[in-house]
């Protein structure tokens, strides 16, 4: 699928860490080089498909836990194989790589391969986020649960929530700008991440306060999107 | 002189030797047979531990069981830096009981959800999962709101003994079939817990590359 996905904010890839993310079914490792490249990658090692999650990150290459083989950031590009030092790995022997951008605040994953990625989505205005959430309901559930209302706070107004697209939603007032723009990650054909990015600022002191608010609020889309999904299914929920 | 009679795969005992490891302490090591020679129901060890469990501490002949005991007792003794055990600040002792009473849940679910799935144990299996779940649930939750606020760590403005306490069952959690993809601000936390100097690993778990 030729579309750009927002899978995790910037600030939550930090350098040496590598992340572990799935997108529409795909395991992804994904890790920012010290120079500052994103990378998102197969996560599977070319050598024997040991998880790349397991590795650990070296700056301008990703080592692999098993036998060490190292693959070189942007490329994937096996540089060294341990037991063959002297030995220049030949050009097939790398990572299958994604294409991958940081912009307003989040990383991007397009998983097409062989075709020229689309131009990426871009969310105006993005002043800070909440705390991504992870839903065991399929996308459409948790779209709908979205549309039907966003209680921002429990006990006051539920913002109303219009659509952009089937992936980007934005809430608000109808009258004024967008609040907050959701931004839907199908991880699976039955889980789903919400990210949220804020539109308005506050200060220092209220921010915590209100990213307490809408994760609690994107607590409660979660549980009626997971309870809606268990009901569909005639059911248990999925694991 | 410090003595740790100690189950290489045990999740308990790791606590310890991370904290040992951690202060920089030097001590002996007293390996204990779990399975299938049964030692910890020896007279012998019943004597030390009447509930039959690794680990216990001997500490120069003071005798310890319970593994958040033996954090709090080595955290305390004199000369320790303060930060892991917060004994002179109110408000992070608190939150230090709290997260180790949350190292208990965990390890509770999580090592009842890894003896059914490596040593083929009985339980529900589907039940212990969902639990788990919530439980990291939460702690992922606070996990991210301690970044939010500048800090990384579960108790305090440093590491503590609570994050000795809960790291070795989160770390765990795999070999129990509880998928940690969903949570990625404790895989930062985890990450942090790696690169403190004296850091050791165990079975299963894996070092971090060094920070910058
Ligand atoms: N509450 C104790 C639990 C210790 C425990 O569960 N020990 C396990 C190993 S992780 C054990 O000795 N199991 C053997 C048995 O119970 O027979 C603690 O935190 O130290
Ligand atoms: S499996 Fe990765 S180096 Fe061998």
């Amino acid at each position: 699928m030729n579309r750009w996905f927002a899978v995790a904010r910037g600030t939550e890839v930090p350098r040496r860490h590598v992340g572990h993310y799935l997108l529409l079914g795909q395991e992804l490792a994904v890790w920012r080089s010290d120079s500052g490249a994103i990378n998102a990658w197969e996560n599977r090692c070319p050598h024997r498909g040991v998880r790349l999650t397991l590795g650990s990150c070296e700056g301008e290459e990703l080592r692999c836990r098993y036998h060490a083989w190292r693959f070189a950031s942007v490329s994937g590009q096996c540089t060294l194989i341990p037991a063959h030092p002297g030995q220049k790995p030949a050009s097939t022997v790398r990572v299958r790589v994604f294409a991958a951008v940081e912009h307003d605040g989040f990383i991007w994953v397009n998983l097409a391969q062989g075709e020229s990625p689309t131009a990426p989505t871009r969310v105006a205005h993005v002043l800070d986020s909440t705390r991504s959430i992870f839903v065991d309901a399929p996308l459409y559930a948790v779209r709908e649960t979205l549309l039907d209302g966003y209680p921002v706070d429990s006990t006051a107004s539920r913002l109303a929530v219009w659509s952009k697209d089937a992936y980007c939603l934005s809430a608000g007032n109808p009258d004024h700008a967008a609040l907050v723009t959701f931004l839907l990650q199908p991880v699976t054909d039955f889980q789903t991440v919400i990210h949220g990015a804020l539109h308005t600022t506050v200060e220092e002191t209220a921010r915590l306060a209100r990213l307490r608010r809408h994760n609690a609020a994107m607590g409660t889309v979660r549980d009626e999107a997971e309870r809606r999904a268990a009901a569909a299914t005639g059911g248990g929920a999925t694991a | 002189m410090i003595r740790l009679y100690d189950h290489e795969l045990s999740g308990n005992c790791y606590k310890v030797r991370l904290l040992l490891s951690l202060l920089g302490e030097q001590y002996e090591r007293v390996p204990v047979d779990l399975h299938p020679i049964r030692e910890n129901r020896t007279a012998w060890f019943l004597a030390l531990n009447p509930h039959g469990q690794v680990p216990v501490l001997d500490d120069s002949g003071f005798v310890l069981c319970e593994s958040n005991a033996i954090l709090v007792y080595l955290a305390s003794r004199p000369g320790v830096p303060d930060q892991w055990y917060p004994r002179n600040d109110v408000q992070a002792l608190g939150r230090t009981a709290r997260w180790l009473e949350f190292a208990t849940r965990l390890s509770g679910i999580i090592s009842a959800a890894r003896n059914h799935d490596l040593m083929q144990e009985q339980a529900d299996i589907g039940a212990l999962r969902s639990k788990a779940r919530s439980l990291l649930r939460v702690l992922d939750e606070h996990l991210w709101f301690t970044e939010q606020a500048g800090r990384g760590w579960l108790a305090g403005e440093a590491p503590g003994v609570a994050d000795v306490a809960c790291f070795p069952w989160v770390m765990l959690s795999g070999e129990g079939g509880i998928d940690r993809l969903p949570w990625p601000a404790i895989a930062r936390w985890t990450d942090r817990v790696k690169r403190l100097p004296g850091f050791v690993p165990m079975s299963g778990v894996f070092p971090a590359s060094p920070g910058l």
